[in-house]
């Protein structure tokens, strides 16, 4: 009994001398340390039900929607996006990358016929969806968080396609520090700090709050016409879903954001180029396209001999310019495209833009990306067929997406000619089932209207059903010949109404 | 844009008794959402249901059974055997747990005066003796937190230090533990070389978005897309966003 109480005194001194020694050893726990980054905030993108079927739309090979979750609502949001964003130097301006943002305008692939000259005078919000009612369906949904975790509301003022970034404003000027963005210079090896907003809590109530990521710059490539195209971050845990994220030095000056992610290294769009994006959209108070073309190519200096010859050039010919490479080879023109219209054809070799001369794609899409859309550029061609060099006038044309995908074309024109996205209008057809879950019948459910249309002055509106058109189901209406006009029969919440829609001469 | 009266008026009508009137909010959205109407009906019809059941009578040696395989529980529990041991092991515990808070509390009081003697024997810097006088009232307005080193030596103004610091400086501390709870949590936006993000909750989308889609050669899928998503991961693949940069 005595030895056992001996053995249990000495456990119990034993043990809290371990304590007393532990804490004596063990350091402060330390907070996870970030240097201040107070430019860098959170960017909130909600997407209510009807949006969701617009991506899906344009994303997936969808024609019709079969079934739907149980109480779902069109107008409900479903889905909320969270990325980080830049506050610029003047305290309202945010530039982000955010993933969703080609569903807040036209389906990919339309080019923009005409180029709007900029308004006088700043557009109120609103105006981007000028008409009432519609403006609350389709005004993209936005909330910034700043540094001190305060909600601020937020506008969409445009898409910099050339940068695929957007540029917001939040209401309150000075809610966000504003922090003096500089164009700092970058060098090879130096660390850097990847902010953004990082998932805490999964289950509700979501908590998130700002991380970074450690990388460290492996090259910096210059721009053709001086300063920094772009520079490449490697870090250990660098995935695609960390694009957009803000770039910091270790002295918590921006340095860039990340838009790319190739080989498992971060592209960083540099200050200078974040700072152009804003200007260029902020001038005109809405979105600035990319100079558009229409063509696909490769720099010669990626080609073969016999991939050079494929396109139709001799063999000696071939073999001098593959044993001086110079230029970009087209591989595909798009029908319809300013190259096309241009006269350009498979097999050119443009060699220089406006006297620029084009060594790789990196300089192509950089002199390219200098002139305005809807400008005219000057190209020295080399063709196959002619022996000369050729000088080649080319009007541009302007894109809002990074890429063209003309699948949307085939999908939505039946065999005799007639598309609603000729008319603007872009429909997801309903099954009776889904649509008395909507509250209406089967047709086809309006997700876009392109705002400088016929269809939108006529006040046809996302969310809209088309039940018939000129009197006839929807699904089988095929006129031989184009009618003057359309006369939709729709359905918005539930009451029927006409709206007439004076035809889009082709 | 956000719709979350749903929630709130089925909330209400959860709490309603049976035949109680709804407010005139719930009347009016139930006249406009057709699934809340729904949710609506089945639940009334639910209820008539349950309410038109009859009552049920429990047999006369309900009680008896019920303490009997109660009893029969607790007797045949582990936890009874072992009672005696885990309150000696609790008690024990409870000691350890004791004697090791008391020694971080003394630690604590015993480490202050070290940690202002190595502030004390650190090098002196040069300063020029306009500016400390200077920055003293300054100091006293704004309220931050000071210390003066009294033993100064033979020249007051190269010895007098004054130490500013918006927070403790955690590296110079060889604690345990510290007490934030007198400080405001840091923020990202707060100045000063560190900075510790505070959490922030999101108001996340609250419907689900599942649904059965048809391609173009007929084929059926069910798309789930998840409420909420950190960063460029897009939701839905074959976007355009990262297409080949080889498009002009």
């Amino acid at each position: 009994m005595t030895f056992s109480i001996s053995i249990r005194v000495i456990a119990l001194v034993s043990a809290l001398l371990c304590a007393v020694i532990a804490t004596a050893q063990t350091p402060a726990p330390s907070p996870k340390k970030l240097p201040a980054a107070p430019q860098v905030v959170t960017i909130i993108h909600r997407l209510n039900g009807l949006k969701m079927f617009r991506l899906l739309l344009r994303s997936e090979q969808v024609q019709s929607i079969a079934a739907l979750d149980s109480a779902f609502n069109l107008m409900d949001d479903v889905h909320t996006n969270v990325i980080a964003g830049l506050a610029m130097d003047d305290g309202e301006t945010i530039v982000a990358w955010l993933p969703e943002a080609e569903v807040e305008f036209g389906p990919p692939g339309v080019r923009l016929r005409t180029m709007p000259r900029p308004p006088k005078a700043p557009r109120a919000p609103t105006q981007m969806f000028p008409r009432a009612g519609s403006d609350l369906l389709d005004a993209p949904d936005l909330t910034v968080i700043g540094p001190d975790g305060k909600s601020l509301a937020a506008r969409y003022i445009g898409l910099d396609a050339v940068t695929g970034l957007s540029i917001l404003k939040v209401e309150n000027k000075n809610a966000v520090p504003a922090s003096a963005i500089h164009d700092e210079l970058v060098n090879t090896g130096e660390t850097v700090l990847l902010f953004g907003p990082e998932q805490v809590t999964k289950t509700r109530p979501v908590l998130a709050r700002m991380g970074a990521l450690e990388g460290r710059v492996q090259d910096v490539l210059p721009a053709p016409s001086g300063g920094i195209a772009r520079f490449k971050v490697s870090g250990p845990r660098l995935s695609q879903a960390n694009i957009g994220r803000v770039a910091v030095n270790q002295a918590g000056e921006t340095v860039g954001i990340i838009d790319g992610l190739e080989g498992g290294e971060a592209s960083i769009l540099p200050v200078a180029l974040i700072k152009r994006a804003a200007q260029r959209v902020l001038e005109r108070q809405a979105s600035v396209p990319r100079p558009w073309l229409g063509v696909q190519g490769e720099a010669v200096a990626e080609l073969k001999v016999d991939q050079i010859l494929n396109h139709g050039w001799e063999l000696n010919r071939a073999a001098a310019l593959a044993g001086k490479p110079r230029g970009v080879m087209l591989t595909w023109i798009v029908p319809g495209s300013p190259a096309e219209l241009a006269a350009l054809r498979v097999g050119d070799v443009i060699l220089k833009i406006d006297d620029k001369d084009i060594q790789t794609a990196a300089d192509f899409t950089w002199w390219l990306e200098q002139a305005r859309p809807s400008s005219s550029v000057e190209f020295t061609v080399a063709r196959p067929d002619r022996l000369a060099e050729e000088p080649l006038n080319v009007k541009l044309s302007g894109m809002l997406d990074r890429s063209f995908n003309f699948k949307w074309r085939s999908r939505f024109t039946p065999p005799k000619g007639f598309s609603l996205m000729d008319q603007g209008i872009e429909t997801i057809a309903l099954k009776p089932l889904v649509a008395s879950q909507l509250g209406t019948t089967a047709g086809l459910l309006v997700v876009y209207v392109d705002p400088v249309t016929a269809a939108f002055e006529a006040g046809l509106e996302p969310g809209d059903v088309i039940q018939t058109i000129n009197g006839k189901p929807v699904l089988a209406f095929k006129p031989t010949t184009q009618p003057a006009s359309f006369k939709f029969e729709i359905v918005r919440k539930k009451e029927k109404r006409i709206v007439t829609v004076p035809a889009k001469k082709k | 844009m956000r719709k979350n009266n749903c929630e709130l008026i089925r909330r209400e009508l959860d709490e309603l008794m049976l035949g109680e009137a709804h407010s005139s909010a719930a009347t009016h959205h139930l006249r406009e959402c057709a699934s809340c109407r729904e949710f609506h009906e089945q639940t009334t019809k639910l209820r008539h249901i349950v309410g038109s059941l009859g009552t049920v009578e429990a047999p006369a040696d309900f009680d008896f059974r019920l303490r009997a395989r109660l009893a029969s529980q607790a007797s045949s529990s582990v936890s009874s055997i072992y009672w005696p041991f885990a309150r000696r092991g609790l008690a024990l515990a409870a000691m350890v747990l004791l004697f090791a808070t008391g020694a971080v509390v003394l630690r604590n009081i015993l480490d202050k005066p070290a940690s202002v003697n190595e502030v004390a024997q650190q090098p002196k810097v040069e300063q020029p003796p306009q500016k400390q006088v200077e920055e003293l009232p300054v100091a006293k307005e704004n309220g931050a937190r000071t210390a003066v080193i009294a033993n100064a030596g033979e020249n007051d103004t190269q010895s007098i230090r004054k130490l500013s610091r918006p927070r403790p400086d955690y590296k110079k501390r060889s604690v345990a533990a510290m007490d934030f709870s007198s400080e405001r949590a840091n923020v990202i936006g707060e100045a000063g070389p560190v900075g510790v993000p505070a959490a922030f909750p999101i108001d996340a989308s609250l419907q689900s978005f599942k649904v059965s889609l048809n391609d173009e050669r007929g084929n059926e899928k069910t798309i789930s897309v998840p409420t909420i998503s950190f960063g460029s991961q897009r939701i839905v693949q074959g976007g355009n966003q990262f297409a080949p940069k080889r498009d002009w």
